[in-house]
């Protein structure tokens, strides 16, 4: 709370240093002129945009990150080899380049196997920011779970469970307990790290931003709301998370 | 059934890189035995045991289990010849009520429906003398309490063989003997059973037979009274007494 407080001090020291010369010009974001509030709503109006992406995003991270996850338990050298190939090489790649792989070269390669898929700017972000997150969703989840005593395993096993029915019954209630914290933090990651669709052309809160400021030129003043903008949606979240880890925690001490 | 051992060990070995876990043992166990392995830490007992049910796998040798020769796939564990476990750590699973702990196996991996698991569920509870429990978690209960609701679990598989790993070694000193009371209870009623334990007077009451193992090998086995009046090797003699007097 003491954080929005100086925020929001700060924000008021900024907006009364405006001067009739015009060094400040918050007059493009002002809601009681007509000019003003059309930006405004311009500016929130990526939300939507930021929101759907990072959502989508975070949950097929969540889901590619199991799949890459679980190989690294087995036995087996070979899986154990594709997760670590697989998350040494994506979490190498910065996220910029590869949107632009993505959104640029990957319909080339699927034109040359005969599939012509265009990807639009939404689903090229989509893609780029849940690959590059699976590999750190994946490294939670191997936490996660390897954090289970081998104990668990065993006692399940004596018992007749099979590799399937031990995973969804005994390792993962327990795992995702340890798992929702850092992978709720993830989010928070995808959500800025969203702004990136913008270079691609994604209607989100960045390129917003920058199509205004093309426009009036008044950058200073639209990236502080734009800034601001962000800080409201990962407060939320980290609100979110916060909550979360308090009934997670009180479960877990009252539990194990 | 009447002719075949419950299990049938021969020339079972078994290493950990350079460390001998298990040297050529050889070991049968009839139907309806009680046998008890002693022996000092690294000797093998636990090793030997978690082989007989697939926990662990071995390199050379030949296990067979009421006359089904076995490789310890995945899959052997739950068979007609059920083999249930007792860990020294209980490994009770923690995010379930101590009902759903004992329902869990006989309800995914024997089809029971809930109804059945349930009844089942409360009948063993009853008989490990904890019916009052089962909605608790397991870490609300004692160490001794915890281990019978672990033998519970096991029990609620019908198993055919008991094996128990060292079960009351974690446990508090006054809570060893409610949990052997259980399991000297589940001797009387001609279970087979395998234990791993230094508890030398439950040893002396339900063993029918005692094996002393050391570096990897059986070095002795005797019934209990002939085992505990006269050890025929020095290391079993020396061994019993530092357990009887310490």
């Amino acid at each position: 709370m003491f954080r929005i407080l100086i925020l929001f001090l700060l924000f008021f020291t900024l907006n009364s240093c405006s001067s009739p010369e015009g060094t400040w010009g918050w007059y493009v974001i002002d809601p009681s002129t007509k000019a003003g509030w059309t930006n405004i709503k311009f500016l929130v109006g990526g939300f939507y945009s930021t929101i759907l992406l990072s959502i989508i995003a975070a949950f097929l991270s969540i889901f590619i990150g199991l799949v890459v996850a679980l190989p690294a338990m087995s036995d087996n050298k070979l899986l154990k080899l594709f997760n670590r190939v697989y998350v040494e090489f994506i979490r190498s790649i910065p996220l910029l380049p590869m949107l632009f792989w993505v959104f640029y070269g990957l319909p080339v390669i699927l034109k040359s196997i005969g599939i012509d898929a265009n990807i639009d700017a939404f689903w090229g972000a989509i893609i780029t920011l849940a690959i590059s997150d699976s590999a750190f969703t994946a490294e939670i989840y191997r936490a996660g779970i390897q954090s289970i005593s081998k104990g668990q395993t065993e006692a399940a096993k004596t018992i007749g469970l099979n590799y399937y029915q031990t995973m969804r019954y005994v390792i993962m209630p327990q795992a995702l307990r340890r798992i929702l914290p850092p992978l709720a933090n993830q989010f928070i990651y995808i959500v800025k790290m969203s702004a990136f669709a913008s270079v691609i052309g994604m209607q989100e809160l960045t390129r917003r931003a920058n199509e205004i400021v093309v426009t009036e030129y008044r950058p200073l003043e639209i990236y502080t709301l734009l800034i601001f903008e962000y800080l409201i949606l990962v407060l939320l979240i980290s609100f979110g998370v916060r909550y979360l880890e308090k009934k997670l925690g009180s479960n877990e001490s009252a539990n194990s | 059934m009447e002719n075949t051992f419950a299990v049938e060990i021969k020339g079972l070995s078994k290493s950990f890189k350079d460390f001998k876990a298990l040297d050529t043992i050889d070991l049968n166990i009839k139907h309806g035995e009680k046998v008890v392995i002693c022996g000092p830490s690294g000797s093998g007992k636990s090793t030997l045991i978690r082989c007989i049910n697939g926990l662990e796998d071995f390199d050379e040798g030949k296990i067979s289990i009421s006359g089904n020769s076995q490789n310890p796939t995945k899959e052997s564990f739950v068979s007609d010849f059920h083999i249930g476990m007792v860990f020294q750590q209980f490994n009770l699973f923690p995010h379930l009520s101590v009902i759903e702990n004992l329902k869990l196996g006989p309800m995914k991996s024997l089809g029971l429906s809930e109804k059945d698991a349930e009844n089942r569920a409360r009948k063993l509870l009853e008989r490990v003398k904890i019916p009052e429990q089962a909605l608790k978690k397991p870490n609300q209960l004692s160490g001794g309490q915890q281990q019978r609701v672990a033998i519970a679990r096991a029990l609620c598989m019908e198993p055919k063989l008991m094996l128990f790993d060292e079960p009351t070694s974690a446990l508090d000193p006054e809570m060893i003997s409610e949990v052997l009371e259980v399991i000297v209870d589940l001797a009387r009623e001609g279970m087979t059973m395998v234990v791993v334990t230094h508890e030398m007077g439950f040893a002396k009451k339900v063993a029918d037979r005692i094996i002393f193992m050391d570096g990897g090998s059986i070095v002795e086995q005797n019934s209990p009274g002939m085992f505990f009046k006269k050890p025929q090797t020095a290391r079993c003699k020396k061994f019993l007494e530092q357990i009887l007097h310490h």
